[in-house]
């Protein structure tokens, strides 16, 4: 949001827009004593004078913010010291107005559409309303501050530690709360404030110095994720709503992190990576016991899932090994073609139109539950006296494979491999001339993904007790492309949240259901045009992206060395 | 042999479908390099704007024949065209030609993009229109007297009246494409950009214009595709267009992708080949089940055994 004001202007009146800016935060934080709506039905009830709800509560996290954001530059520079430059105040100030009326606005909205018609809505939405729009007007008067610098603060490690697992533990409780609101509008105001105060936060510089943290104790920040993510069953009562959307989210993100391998690092699009998750879960359907599978044998799980993932690769294999030699993108046809060829094979393997292997469109259900080492996941267990459900198990058993994926990714990431991957991504014929062995490598990249949705597949079909082949469409590639896309290609957290946002919106947000894929071609494009590298942007692919732009070269340039400063206490002379 | 005779007829006309489709790919191909995944829903839109056409004329159903071939299908054909172009132009303008010079992988997906996006907003929005029916189910396509229903009998081969449409519409094309390629000025401009953009653009031809005109040209002919393909089946469906859009494609591919006469040869063989496979293959790999498994196994054969295409010289491997 740049309106265009000069820039004179705007440093003549920096302090009166600063303290109009506050009147407007405190106008905001003033309202959610205020009724809000004249009936009760809406939000969470706010159509009381004097007593916040919950959700107003969390609303006035952001004018919160806001005032102090304003309120901390008008000491002066004098005083502030360091900390006037470390911080971007006038640009964290702005993005934390602007989110202010964006969730003023949904708030409004869905009372107005909650209760039919503006009318409805009380004098606390219109005093936020006017609050939020004086503090978007006002900030636009601010300067522009440079950006952040905040990675260059030095911190002792047990500060950065106790903020990972901060952070770890607001994610996990954040998490489970955002899950548990049942109606649309909720989840829509609770996500947008959480959003918009996310937002400030990276504004502000927090970010930077976090990631900074993080890569100095890599350990501590893998060890806390994966403990917050075991954990978050057992916020959930024995709840089993969630539970399937957390599992439904795994699987996915599985995938989509199989295909992250093909498409983030090694820059080959595969149009028809479902058919490989579909290869895994037929064959582990088959193989499974069920009264409808055509193979009577039925070897342990572990086995299984070997063989599935082997089916897939051999598949990964034979598509593969042709066609990665015409590189480019004849693949994504080709993959996207040999989706359709497994889709049809498998509706005419019914003993009508083929031999029978897979039960034709009806595909085959009733799948048992997976038994491992006697531990029966279709049953409910008790541990610490909370339920732990049939999908919280799966939830698990997704989980360990998920890190097996991600310590897989990461090692080849940093090895000779990886590096020879992101060769290829970058620039196929110097890789070559490099002595890179670009067909193997590609097909070891083609392969490997395969077996790891074919893995993926393998749990999915036991998750899901039936398998057919309509679950396997063309729309379900394009699907985990998304994820991979949104997220940012190449990066594990950026697809773990592609993935997240992709599976759990549409089954938060069932009102726009109808509206889902339009929104989500939209999407598509408009990433593309305007941040084709993703929500987390890998280093090295947003500068591919943006190979015109010297500033950001210069900011990736300066954040890699404050990185390299932090895990090397003693620098010597270093470029990148 | 009447029922090789009758099997190649058929496989004729389906492959007049692709050829026309195929057109549409292989030109911006040439052009821009960009495999525009959306030109199969372009297809689509084509036959969804004929369908238009015939509602605003007021759903005739009992013109003479006449009328019909001389008004009504012409305007049909008009109709589709301009909805066709209109979207590939817009599609053009706000979606690939932003990312013109980024890396390849981006103008890919923003297809993929595209063509969800267009797909739903028919299937959602085309029933909003007063008068018109929900696109969420397929529609039946209004039938022109004089081409819906009626056939020529050749001794035993059978010819439906819409496949000869078809057949005729491609041959037509395909000289006016030869005209338009060899004798006019934009026809010329396209070929130079195609063979060298950057000598092009310095002999002061406007790429833009060139790139634009490739798409309306793709998008003319797909528009015909389409209105045959509603001759053809009876109805047409949000969903033709993936299909339709992938063996276009790889008609293209075989031809020879970037060739437009390579489109034409590529689309004919694919169709023959097609009608060929599920007539002739004995057992049960011949039904027409898996029709389309055949088609796409000759892509991928193809693809490793002449990447060049039938007819093509263009250097494929691009890294």
């Amino acid at each position: 949001m740049n309106v265009i004001i000069p820039d004179d202007v705007k440093v003549r009146f920096r302090v009166p827009a600063r303290i109009i800016g506050l009147v407007g935060c405190t106008l905001m934080i003033a309202s959610i004593f205020m009724s809000w709506s004249y009936g009760h039905t809406v939000l969470d009830d706010v159509g009381y004078w004097g007593a916040p709800s919950p959700l107003q509560l969390y609303y006035a996290v952001l004018p919160v913010l806001g005032v102090l954001l304003l309120a901390v530059p008008l000491l002066g520079r004098g005083r502030l010291g360091r900390w006037a430059k470390l911080v971007a105040w006038n640009t964290s100030a702005k993005t934390c107005a602007i989110w202010s009326l964006a969730v003023t606005a949904v708030m409004i909205a869905s009372i107005a559409i909650g209760l039919g018609g503006l009318v409805n809505v009380d004098p606390g939405g219109w005093v936020a309303l006017a609050g939020a729009l004086i503090a978007v007007a006002s900030t636009l008067f601010l300067p522009d501050s440079p950006d952040p610098n905040l990675y260059r603060l030095k911190s002792p490690q047990w500060v950065q530690i106790l903020a990972i697992v901060g952070v770890m533990a607001v994610l996990l409780f954040g998490a489970a709360y955002l899950l548990n609101f049942e109606n649309a509008d909720q989840f829509l105001t609770f996500g947008a404030s959480v959003v918009g105060v996310v937002m400030v936060l990276r504004q502000f510089g927090i970010f930077s110095w976090l990631s900074i943290a993080a890569a100095n104790n890599n350990r501590v920040l893998v060890t806390s994720a994966f403990v917050v993510a075991f954990a978050f069953p057992f916020t959930q009562n024995g709840s089993d709503a969630n539970m399937s959307i957390a599992s439904q989210v795994l699987i996915f993100a599985a995938t989509a992190l199989g295909l992250n391998i093909v498409v983030g690092l090694v820059g080959l699009l595969d149009l028809g990576y479902i058919a490989f998750l579909g290869a895994g879960a037929f064959t582990a359907a088959i193989l499974s016991g069920s009264a409808f599978a055509t193979i009577d044998w039925v070897p342990p799980f572990w086995l299984t899932v070997l063989i599935a993932g082997t089916v897939s690769s051999l598949l990964g294999l034979l598509i593969g090994a042709p066609t990665l030699r015409v590189s480019g993108d004849y693949l994504a046809i080709v993959t996207l073609a040999f989706g359709e060829i497994f889709r049809i094979t498998m509706n005419n393997l019914d003993g009508n139109d083929g031999p029978n292997l897979t039960n034709g469109s009806n595909g085959i259900s009733a799948i048992p539950d997976l038994n491992f080492f006697g531990f029966d996941f279709g049953k409910a267990h008790v541990i610490f006296g909370i339920d732990i459900g049939r999908f919280a198990n799966y939830y698990w058993l997704m989980l360990v494979v998920i890190a097996i994926i991600i310590v897989v990714f990461m090692n080849l990431n940093y090895s000779r491999i990886g590096r020879g991957w992101v060769a290829i991504r970058e620039d196929e014929l110097a890789a070559e001339a490099m002595g890179v062995n670009t067909f193997a490598l590609k097909l070891l990249a083609f392969a490997g993904g395969a077996f790891l949705a074919g893995v993926a597949g393998a749990v999915k079909a036991h998750y899901d007790v039936s398998v057919t082949p309509d679950q396997y469409v063309f729309l379900e590639s394009a699907f985990l492309l998304a994820a991979v896309v949104l997220g940012g290609m190449g990066t594990v957290m950026g697809v773990l949240i592609g993935a997240t946002i992709l599976k759990l919106l549409p089954e938060k947000l069932r009102f726009f259901s109808d509206y889902r894929l339009l929104l989500f071609g939209l999407l598509m494009v408009i990433m593309m045009r305007f941040r084709p590298e993703g929500i987390i942007a890998d280093e090295r692919r947003q500068l591919e992206f943006h190979d015109e732009d010297d500033a950001l070269a210069v900011e990736i340039q300066e954040e890699m060395r404050a990185k390299h400063v932090h895990l090397n206490p003693e620098p010597k002379e270093w470029d990148l | 042999m009447e029922y090789f005779l009758q099997q190649l007829i058929n496989g004729l006309s389906l492959g007049a479908l692709y050829a026309l489709i195929a057109v549409g790919y292989t030109v911006v191909y040439g052009i821009v390099q960009l495999i525009n995944f959306a030109h199969g829903e372009i297809f689509m839109i084509g036959a969804f704007g004929a369908y238009a056409t015939w509602m605003i004329l007021g759903q005739p159903t009992d013109w003479s024949t006449t009328m019909s071939l001389l008004v009504l299908l012409p305007a049909m054909l008009i109709g589709g065209m301009v909805a066709s172009v209109t979207v590939a132009l817009m599609t053009e303008r706000f979606a690939y030609r932003p990312l013109r010079n980024a890396p390849r992988l981006a103008p890919l997906i923003t297809a993929i993009g595209v063509s969800v996006f267009l797909q739903e907003f028919v299937r959602l929005f085309y029933g909003w229109v007063p008068g018109f029916p929900d696109a969420k189910s397929a529609i039946p396509f209004p039938s022109v007297p004089g081409l819906s229903g009626e056939s020529l009998q050749f001794g035993e081969v059978l010819i439906q009246m819409p496949a000869v449409f078809t057949l005729a519409a491609l041959a037509v094309c395909s000289v006016f494409l030869w005209y338009f390629v060899n004798r006019t000025k934009t026809g010329r401009a396209m070929v130079a950009t195609s063979q060298d953009p950057d000598t092009a653009r310095l002999m002061g031809i406007n790429v833009d214009r060139v790139i634009m005109a490739a798409f309306a040209l793709g998008a003319a002919l797909a528009a015909i595709a389409g209105v045959a393909h509603g001759l053809r089946y009876g109805n047409i469906d949000f969903r033709m267009g993936f299909l339709a859009g992938l063996k276009a494609f790889t008609a293209a591919v075989l031809g020879g992708i970037g060739n437009i006469a390579g489109a034409v040869v590529g689309g004919l063989v694919l169709g023959v080949a097609e009608a060929m496979a599920t007539s002739f293959i004995p057992g049960q790999f011949g039904s027409s089940a898996w029709k389309d498994v055949w088609a796409f196994a000759l892509l991928i054969l193809v693809l490793v055994f002449r990447p060049e295409g039938l007819l093509g010289a263009k250097v494929v491997d691009r890294a």
